[in-house]
């Protein structure tokens, strides 16, 4: 049976208002899931707490500039090189939001966890040593190991209520491949309750079938498939389109005050239909597709 | 903000990230196994043209992508570029995340901060109170994981008070930690802390007291400039060289590699 959704029908029915855990994909400026992250926005569903990749972007600093966020796990929220990222910074410093400070192990051990049923999980000794897991008792305990009587840092499992991902391709029953790097998407599929994949591209169940091994995300995880050719823009699609370094300038420059927020929201996501967006993207999406090597050609000019 | 020294100033003229980057790779090894992750295209660099000269031998991981050994023609700024997939090989970030934990694997960890202080501690997360921060940083990602690594090699490009702290606010990717009782009663399986690159200077840590020491100044930077811009009692010996200029065979190494100019800034 299709799993085939529109966007907005695929968050009306998969993400409701004050989901518990919403993890969104992607990591740093790559394969965010935007057009479900917009669509989030757009209808306005709170999310009691975000989880990110070990480095979350756009993803989650828009979510929380929307104010739809209560708590956040995370190990990472920023721009990389292009800065610091304004609302969780913003929301962070006057306590808006509260957060659940990770570290890249615990992301990813917290959702191996998750898909796999264990109670928790032990984590490689040293990392005791930061102050991570002494401001986040929610996540990170101190026990016992039981084999060698020494004391053990371990973290509790992170079991998504819903994940939010983006892939390649996918057939409509939800058999995906992830092109590039896969980040911990594939994790995060694995540990969700429930799973809605936003793809570049609907192919056949044929043409999934001729990359057996490529395709890492079997269609019986997955709930929904939203196609949206170009829905991680202004984020970068792993094998289709480099991330829009000047649409990202725009939205820092934007973000660094709440009513900067609301007017960017207003042009780029509640006051616009996705198609429209994307319509008026076209373009840069155009400039920004990588070509028959990997270099982006628009690489240069997007730095000037 | 470019410098010159010596014989060679009539014709080679290099950026300060371009030195960073040619005095973090004369400390890779031709066995390093190395690994860097968030705003990496300086260690990326580095490595590289390690490999491309005195390190022929050395391994390199993007984490992010997690491509290792990435042929970086042109430089990218995201260790999570679609670019860095042309490389020997890609594996899971999950897969990366096993290595860093088993601790015996990788040899070199590339670290930052908004804070580093004394001990080589760094801070990713929080300026001032942790729950009503002055700062809020970005967060941590892989940092806890310096304990476990074999050499952390630390680069930054704000080499001023508010970066070099006597003691981080947070502290998010240990160093020696509180010093030589602390980090020798902690037993942890890494070497700590080896070196530290700015802008004006490299640094490394005294093996007695564990506290940062100057090595050697950049051209074109007194001792004084390096004094002042630290905000904690650093060791400076009574012989400190200046940081061996770039030679043209590293420059144009470097340059064709870095077509776009990432590393031409200041």
């Amino acid at each position: 049976m299709s799993k085939l959704l529109a966007l907005s029908e695929a968050v009306e029915r998969y993400v409701p208002d004050g989901v518990g855990l919403l993890a969104v994909g992607g990591m740093h400026l790559h394969n965010n899931p935007m057009a479900l992250v917009r669509e989030v926005v757009r209808q306005g569903r709170g999310i009691r707490r975000l989880l990110t990749s070990p480095c979350g972007a756009l993803n989650a600093d828009l979510l929380v500039g929307a104010g739809l966020v209560g708590e956040i796990t995370t190990s990472y929220v920023g721009f990389e090189h292009l800065g610091l990222a304004p609302c969780f910074r913003r929301a962070l410093e006057s306590g808006t939001i509260r957060i659940l400070e990770c570290d890249e192990a615990y992301i990813t051990h917290g959702l191996y966890a998750g898909a796999g049923g264990l109670p928790f999980i032990a984590l490689p000794a040293g990392l005791e040593t930061s102050d991570v897991p002494k401001v986040n008792k929610e996540s990170y305990a101190m026990t016992t190991d039981p084999f060698t009587g020494s004391k053990v840092l371990v973290g509790a499992p992170l079991t998504p209520d819903v994940a939010l991902v983006h892939a390649a391709m996918a057939d409509t029953r939800g058999n995906a491949v992830l092109a590039g790097a896969h980040f911990v998407d594939k994790l995060m599929v694995q540990a969700a309750k429930t799973v809605l994949l936003q793809v570049e591209r609907v192919v056949s169940t044929e043409e999934i079938a001729r990359h057996p091994v490529g395709t890492t995300i079997p269609g019986f995880l997955v709930h929904g498939v939203v196609e949206v050719a170009g829905g991680c823009y202004p984020t970068a699609s792993h094998g289709a389109y480099d991330f829009d370094e000047e649409q990202i300038k725009l939205y820092l420059g934007m973000a660094g005050n709440a009513e900067g927020v609301a007017e960017y929201l207003g042009q780029c996501v509640t006051g616009v239909t996705e198609e429209e967006y994307l319509e008026k993207a076209s373009p840069r999406l155009g400039e920004l597709r990588y070509g028959d090597g990997q270099k982006s050609d628009a690489r240069s000019g997007r730095r000037s | 903000m470019a410098a010159t020294a010596g014989a060679e100033a009539s014709v080679l003229t290099w950026s300060r990230s371009e030195l960073m980057a040619i005095e973090l790779a004369a400390h890779l090894r031709d066995d390093d196994i190395a690994v860097m992750g968030t705003a990496s295209a300086l260690p990326q660099v580095a490595c590289r043209l390690a490999q491309l000269t005195h390190a022929p031998g050395l391994w390199s991981i993007a984490g992010g992508t997690c491509s290792v050994n990435p042929r970086l023609s042109p430089v990218v700024q995201s260790c999570c570029d679609f670019d860095l997939l042309r490389a020997d090989t890609t594996i899971p970030l999950s897969d990366v995340v096993l290595l860093e934990g088993r601790g015996d694997v990788l040899t070199v960890f590339f670290a930052g901060g908004l804070q580093i202080d004394a001990y080589g501690n760094c801070n990713l997360v929080a300026v001032g109170d942790y729950a009503h921060p002055a700062l809020r940083g970005p967060g941590t990602v892989g940092l806890p994981f310096l304990s476990r690594v074999g050499r952390v090699l630390i680069y930054t490009q704000s080499h001023n008070r508010r970066t070099f702290v006597e003691k981080v606010d947070f502290l998010s990717g240990p160093g020696f930690l509180g010093g030589p009782d602390e980090w020798s009663s902690a037993g942890l399986s890494g070497g700590g802390p080896a070196l530290v690159v700015t802008p004006l200077c490299t640094m490394d840590f005294d093996p007695q007291s564990l506290r940062m020491r100057l090595v050697s100044v950049h051209p074109g930077v007194d001792i004084d400039e390096v004094r002042a811009a630290t905000g904690f009692d650093l060791i400076i010996p009574d012989q400190v060289p200046v940081t061996a200029a770039p030679t043209s065979r590293q420059l144009s190494i470097l340059r064709d590699l870095d077509t776009d100019g990432l590393l031409k800034g200041p």
